[in-house]
């Protein structure tokens, strides 16, 4: 419920005399958002292969590593890549799944762990929603197998894995396929980073210094 | 053709050698030249410096005047963006319907001197000789506000002798503004001193341009600092030939 | 201009004006050229991004038009953002002032007997100088992001709004956090600087259970609010604190969520000309089990709602805060950001600082500007700058005008005088003669005018001015169509 105030009217008030000559009655505002010319460009016209090379290019340029791997072959591509990143303690998020979680590493099956917990730990494998090739970008939803938004933060190494189905080229077709809009969403686009000193990039502030991208070609690939 | 010069106040006061060279140019090409002794100002000045009635009765008589004809042409890129930007805010504000649809009217016929060589006459070669080593400054109103382009090049491109010398950060403004020059002097100074640099780092003996107000500012910096560098408005250039090479120019 | 610690006066009531508050930075080389540094290199990689964009002007028209119908429709659009926020298990909340705000925010910290609080950067608090406000009410305040760290521990202020301590270099930063975090042995090393912000900060993300932000959008549909960040201190802010207060200006809504399609498109490339900023993060109430339990939105208006009723003035609420502007701006190039007295700078501080101040201070802002267009052209929801400057610098004008001591301001007379001499072309004719009999006492023998008084002064101060040729175009025309051919010359 909204805190009761005096200012909510007098600035709503001052608001709609503000806009008295320009705004809509309510039955006309969705025509009228409907009729914003929107010519960019909504669906790329890359082939499959050249928008996965394309995501690849663009993550790589902003620092976050990329593998491809298959259907098959994931399970041993995130062993690999754990066993390579020389860390030992992992987050999993609720619904991660159990062939994911290879041998040989401590998990910790993220079911409300608190932030001391989380913090301990020093890596993190999830999924993802989506993946943006123009941007390079990694799309959370933070359902079960992306997990809380916690946990993709206080690890210092992030892997993620995600579909080749999933990669779209624009930022738009992304908004095509989430259906229902989100309540939480994080978008990726390489480690945390800053230019604050200098105009320098350095990579890795507070969030993961490290993103690894597993990316899961069909098998018909 | 029959064409109507508006020389604009500052040019007929301060650099009537451009409006020579334009005649020269002009009839060299076959138009036919008027001149409105009327004339006097756009109402740039005024209206850039927040005096917006008495940039509205300099813009009426400028519609006033040349209401009735064929075409104008204005060697000043600033004060093309003037007439074309502000003059319907102005209008649209302070003025009447009749006043707005004369205005409306007479738009579509005035040029910027390289729009008219290029778009209207349809003349790229204008038949100049300019033996000397030149740069081009991109007046912050002919690149934004006009979106001149390529027009300069392609009229710069076919000057015979002329050796042009790419400018760095070309459409960075030179500081002048208007009254900005003198309400913001010692800005306007740092952003002179910076565009300057550039200038001089090209090694031309001309610095040109399509707006001689930039050309005061920069020109009266480089006579300041013995830069050795002088400016000439691009008319001059264009004016120039084997015979009768552009006034003062060795 | 004493030497020393520089303390730039951000509150535009009491700033001085801008061109005598640009005379210590122009003359501060090293202020100079960290500005300049920084400016070229982000309008390099922006200049890159965008050729890249092949449908850049059409995100632009999208992004203005999107903009310009949220505007329009602020009332209903706010409305529904409060409903859905609030149906979601936010709490919304209204501020008419600044005052209002801070006074707001204090309240909800002491409801959670909060002695500390850990911040997002948001230009907006700076606005409401909500920091001071809340260290005098005991309430210590932790600025988490990197240039925001820098400053709050170098007692300095923002010059920018997306890179605020751009004016700071390396070894300044070395030097504030070698003195403030008491790490002597500190190099100068940008990635050790860095280093040491993520230390100094991490048990603070851990312990501190309150937090404030600022938002980059509202969605209206949905009743979620963006923040755009690079560092992840955002969502640490966002994600491991039990409470979460955002202030947000009442223009930062969008109508639907998909409009972030267009936004976050063009902000990232617009701002630090990157495809896309490394943290985008949204959220919608409360998630149980999934960050904040506590989440409160104030709403500021602090004269907005007055800029939104004014025709010309109203594009001025459509930015998005990713300085564009300033970056392209060569004004702000050579004076960075403090000589504005705001936190809002540069072109878009220009004209939304008088404003904000309705007109009773920064009066000599809309005059800092050339004009020369660069603001216009790269703003990537088509803020016509350059015209919202003209109208202010009218109705500056207009109020000034009236007052007696303009008299015989030069300024004013000149202009006063010039409309007469441009009425009439006898006039001007007439003013042209004595003009150059005027002029001609100041013209040296090379032609040149080196020196002249009053206002001519400044103008002489670094440059020359050609003296008046003896004859005027005019004449020229004249006296060549009184001779029988064209032999003029």
């Amino acid at each position: 419920m909204s805190a009761p105030s005096k200012s909510r009217e007098n600035i709503l008030e001052r608001v709609r005399a503000a806009t008295k000559t320009v705004a809509l009655p309510p039955a006309e505002l969705a025509a009228a958002f409907a009729s914003i010319p929107r010519d960019y460009i909504r669906r790329g016209g890359m082939t499959v292969t050249a928008c996965h090379e394309r995501f690849i290019e663009r993550l790589r340029e902003y620092d976050a590593e990329v593998v491809e791997t298959t259907e098959e072959e994931l399970p041993a591509t995130i062993a690999a890549q754990l066993a390579g990143s020389g860390k030992h303690t992992f987050v999993a998020p609720a619904g991660l799944p159990a062939a994911w979680q290879a041998e040989g590493f401590e998990w910790k099956l993220d079911g409300g762990l608190s932030a001391a917990e989380i913090e301990k730990a020093e890596g993190v494998v999830t999924a993802a929603f989506c993946g943006v090739a123009d941007s390079g970008t990694i799309v959370l939803h933070h359902s079960a197998t992306e997990g809380r938004r916690v946990i993709t933060l206080l690890p210092d190494w992030h892997l993620c894995v995600v579909y080749a189905s999933q990669v779209v080229e624009t930022l738009p077709e992304y908004f095509d396929r989430c259906g229902q809009t989100p309540g939480l969403a994080t978008y990726i686009s390489g480690p945390s980073a800053t230019a604050d000193i200098e105009m320098t990039r350095i990579k890795g502030v507070h969030g993961p210094r490290f993103l690894h991208v597993v990316l899961v070609r069909d098998s018909g690939q | 053709m029959r064409v109507s010069l508006f020389i604009t106040c500052y040019n007929d006061t301060l650099f009537p050698e451009t409006g020579r060279a334009v005649v020269k140019l002009l009839e060299r090409l076959g138009v036919e030249l008027e001149f409105h002794p009327r004339q006097t100002c756009c109402g740039q000045m005024h209206a850039n410096t927040g005096f917006r009635a008495e940039a509205f009765s300099q813009a009426k008589r400028f519609v006033r005047l040349y209401q009735d004809t064929e075409t104008v042409v204005i060697p000043s890129s600033s004060c093309v963006a003037m007439i074309r930007d502000q003059y319907p805010g102005l209008f649209a504000e302070l003025g009447n319907e009749e006043l707005r649809k004369q205005f409306a009217a007479l738009l579509p016929r005035v040029f910027e001197l390289s729009e008219f060589l290029v778009d209207r006459l349809k003349v790229e070669d204008v038949g100049a000789y300019f033996p000397h080593r030149v740069t081009y400054h991109a007046s912050c109103h002919g690149v934004r506000a006009l979106h001149l382009g390529d027009r300069p090049w392609k009229l710069m491109n076919k000057v015979r002798g002329m050796e042009q010398v790419p400018l760095a950060n070309l459409d960075r403004c030179c500081g002048f503004g208007g009254t900005f020059s003198v309400k913001n002097a010692e800005v306007s100074s740092a952003m002179l001193a910076v565009k300057l640099q550039d200038i001089v780092a090209t090694g031309a003996e001309f610095c040109t341009a399509l707006d001689n107000s930039c050309l005061m500012h920069l020109g009266g910096a480089m006579h300041r600092q013995y830069a050795g560098m002088k400016t000439i408005h691009l008319a001059e250039i264009l004016a120039s030939t084997e015979t009768s090479p552009a006034e003062g120019v060795a | 201009m004493s030497q020393g610690v520089y303390h730039p006066v951000l509150d535009p009531a009491k700033a001085r004006p801008f061109p005598e508050a640009v005379l210590p930075v122009l003359r501060n080389p090293q202020l100079r050229k960290n500005v300049a540094h920084a400016i070229d290199v982000i309008q390099a990689k922006r200049g890159k991004l965008v050729v890249e964009k092949t449908d850049w002007q059409a995100l632009r028209t999208a992004g203005a038009a999107i903009r310009t119908h949220a505007l329009e429709n602020l009332g209903a659009y706010l409305t529904q953002f409060e409903e859905r926020c609030t149906a979601a298990g936010g709490v919304v909340h209204w501020a008419a002032d600044a005052a209002e705000a801070r006074q707001i925010i204090l309240n909800l910290l002491r409801e959670e007997n909060a002695s500390e609080v850990i911040k997002i950067k948001t230009m907006t608090s700076a606005e409401i100088q909500l920091n001071p406000f809340l260290e005098a009410a005991g309430v210590r305040t932790y600025e988490t992001d990197l240039a925001e760290i820098i400053l709050q521990l170098g007692e300095d202020e923002p010059s920018h709004i997306v890179v605020p301590a751009l004016h700071v270099n390396r070894a300044q930063v070395r030097e504030i956090f070698a003195r403030r975090m008491g790490l002597k042995d500190l190099s100068d090393d940008p990635r050790e600087l860095t280093n040491a912000a993520r230390n100094y900060l991490r048990r603070k993300f851990l312990d501190i259970p309150t937090a404030i932000s600022g938002a980059n959008f509202l969605v209206a549909e949905t009743g979620s609010v963006v923040v755009v960040e690079s560092e992840g201190n955002g969502r640490m802010c966002l994600t491991l604190p039990r409470t979460m207060i955002t202030l947000a200006g009442i223009e930062k809504v969008l109508p639907r969520f998909q409009d972030l399609e267009v936004m976050l498109q063009v902000l990232a490339r617009s701002a630090t000309g990157e495809r896309m900023n490394p943290y985008t993060s949204i959220w919608t109430g409360v998630t149980p089990g999934d960050g904040p339990q506590k989440f409160h939105v104030v709403l500021l208006d602090n004269g907005r709602s007055s800029i939104l009723a004014k025709k010309t003035e109203r594009q001025t609420l459509k930015c998005i805060r990713c300085a564009a502007c300033m970056n392209a701006c060569p004004v702000y190039r050579q004076t960075g950001g403090h000589a504005y007295g705001s936190v809002y700078p540069g072109p878009i501080g220009a004209i939304l600082t008088p404003q904000l101040m309705q007109m009773h201070h920064a009066q000599t802002l809309p005059f800092a500007s050339s004009l020369c267009g660069a603001c216009y052209e790269v703003c990537p929801v088509k803020i016509n700058i350059p015209e919202v400057l003209l109208e202010l610098r009218s109705q500056v004008v207009n109020q000034e005008r009236r007052e007696a001591g303009r008299l015989f301001d030069p300024m004013y007379l000149g202009l006063r005088i010039a409309n007469l001499i441009f009425s009439r072309a006898w006039i001007f004719h007439t003013a042209q003669f004595f003009g150059r009999i005027g002029l001609g006492v100041f013209t040296r023998k090379d032609g040149w005018i080196h020196s002249l008084p009053s206002v001519g002064g400044k103008w002489t101060q670094t440059r020359d001015l050609r003296g008046l040729p003896k004859q005027t175009f005019h004449g020229w025309w004249a006296a060549r169509a009184a001779k029988p051919s064209g032999e003029a010359k």
